[in-house]
C-alpha cells in the first residue's frame, strides 16, 4: 500500500459516508466516487473497501439493503440519520483542521523567537 | 454469477475464507469491475486480470474483513473486562473465605479449567490476523463466559455464606458483561 493510501486510511470513515451522501449507492459504486472524486488520486484495493462499508454498518452510519441485479445479488448502501451527523461533525472538524494546516504552511515569514 | 473463468476461480477463493453474504457482495462488485474493463476495449481475460488487480488479492480482502470483523471486536471486548471481573471476584472470593463454601473440590476445578479455557478461545479469536473463521470463535468463548459469569453470580448469592462487600461490585460487573454478551454476540455472529 503507497504513502497516500496509507494516509487516507485515517480518513476513510468521512470519505465513504461522503460518497453516500447524495443517495444510496453498491460498494463499486463507492469506489467509483471515491476515485473519481479524488482525480484518481486515492489507490486502495477495491476489495478493502467492502470490509470498512461493513463496518460502518455496524455502527449504524449507513444501512444495506439487498437487491437482485442481472441475476447477482447487490446490496446497497445509504446513510442513517446518526451517519449524517457524524458526517456533518467530521467534515466541519476537518474544515477546522485543515484551515488551521493551511494558514501554518502558507509561505509567510515566520515571528522571530528572542 | 461471475463473467469469466478468472473471476469465479477469484471469487471461489473468496468463497472458501469469508462469509457467503461478503462473498455475494465481492462477486457483484468484481463483476462490474471486469464489465468496465471489457467495455473499455480489454479482452475478457485482460479485463479479468485488471479487475482482479483492483480489488487485490484474497488474501488481502480475507486480512481486511478480519481485521474488522465483529467476532475479533467482540472477544476484545469481553477479554479488556477480564482484569476488572477478575479483581471484583478475585477480592469477593477472599473477603468471602471461598473456600469454606459448600462446593465440591471438583466443580471448582471445572470452573476454573473451564474459565482458562474460555479465556484461551477468546484470545484466538481476538489475535488472529489472516482466518475469518476464527474470529468466529468469539460466539463459543462469549457464551461460555456468559454461562461462568451466570454460574459465579449464581455461587456467590446462593451459597455464600454471607454477601461481602466487595460482590457489590463483583455482581453488577457479571450481569453487565452478560447484558453486552446477549445483546452483541448474534449481530456479532450473523456477519
Amino acid at each position: 500500500m503507497n504513502a497516500q493510501a496509507q494516509v487516507l486510511k485515517g480518513h476513510l470513515d468521512v470519505l465513504l459516508l461522503a460518497t453516500l451522501e447524495a443517495g444510496p449507492r453498491h460498494g463499486y459504486a463507492v469506489k467509483e466516487a471515491l476515485r473519481e472524486g479524488s482525480g484518481g488520486r486515492f489507490d486502495l484495493p477495491t476489495g478493502t473497501i467492502y470490509p470498512a462499508l461493513h463496518r460502518l454498518a455496524g455502527a449504524g452510519l449507513i444501512a444495506g439493503s439487498w437487491s437482485t441485479v442481472d441475476g447477482r445479488r447487490r446490496r446497497t448502501y445509504r446513510l442513517t440519520a446518526a451517519g449524517q451527523r457524524r458526517l456533518h461533525a467530521d467534515r466541519s472538524n476537518w474544515h477546522d483542521f485543515a484551515t488551521a494546516i493551511t494558514a501554518l504552511l502558507e509561505t509567510r515569514p515566520w515571528p522571530a523567537t528572542s | 454469477m461471475a463473467s469469466h473463468q478468472l473471476i469465479d476461480d477469484y471469487v471461489n477463493r473468496l468463497a472458501r475464507r469469508l462469509p457467503a453474504d461478503a462473498v455475494d457482495e465481492l462477486a457483484d462488485g468484481i463483476t462490474d469491475t471486469w464489465h468496465q474493463h471489457v467495455a473499455a476495449g480489454r479482452s475478457p481475460t485482460q479485463a479479468a486480470h485488471a479487475a482482479i488487480a483492483e480489488f487485490g488479492t484474497p488474501q488481502q480482502i480475507t486480512d481486511a474483513f478480519v481485521a474488522q470483523a465483529p467476532g475479533r471486536r467482540a472477544a476484545r471486548l469481553l477479554l479488556a473486562t477480564g482484569p476488572v471481573a477478575a479483581a471484583c471476584w478475585g477480592a469477593s472470593l477472599i473477603v468471602s473465605r471461598a473456600w469454606t463454601w459448600p462446593i465440591p473440590h471438583p466443580a471448582a476445578v471445572v470452573f476454573g479449567s473451564a474459565l482458562l479455557l474460555v479465556v484461551a478461545v477468546l484470545v484466538l479469536a481476538a489475535t488472529g490476523r489472516h482466518s475469518y473463521r476464527r474470529t468466529r470463535l468469539a460466539g463459543v468463548g462469549g457464551l461460555g463466559l456468559l454461562v461462568l459469569d451466570a454460574a459465579m453470580v449464581a455461587a456467590a448469592l446462593l451459597l455464600a455464606p454471607t454477601l461481602v462487600w466487595p460482590m457489590a461490585a463483583a455482581v453488577p460487573v457479571s450481569l453487565a458483561r452478560m447484558m453486552w454478551t446477549i445483546r452483541s454476540l448474534p449481530s456479532a455472529l450473523a456477519s
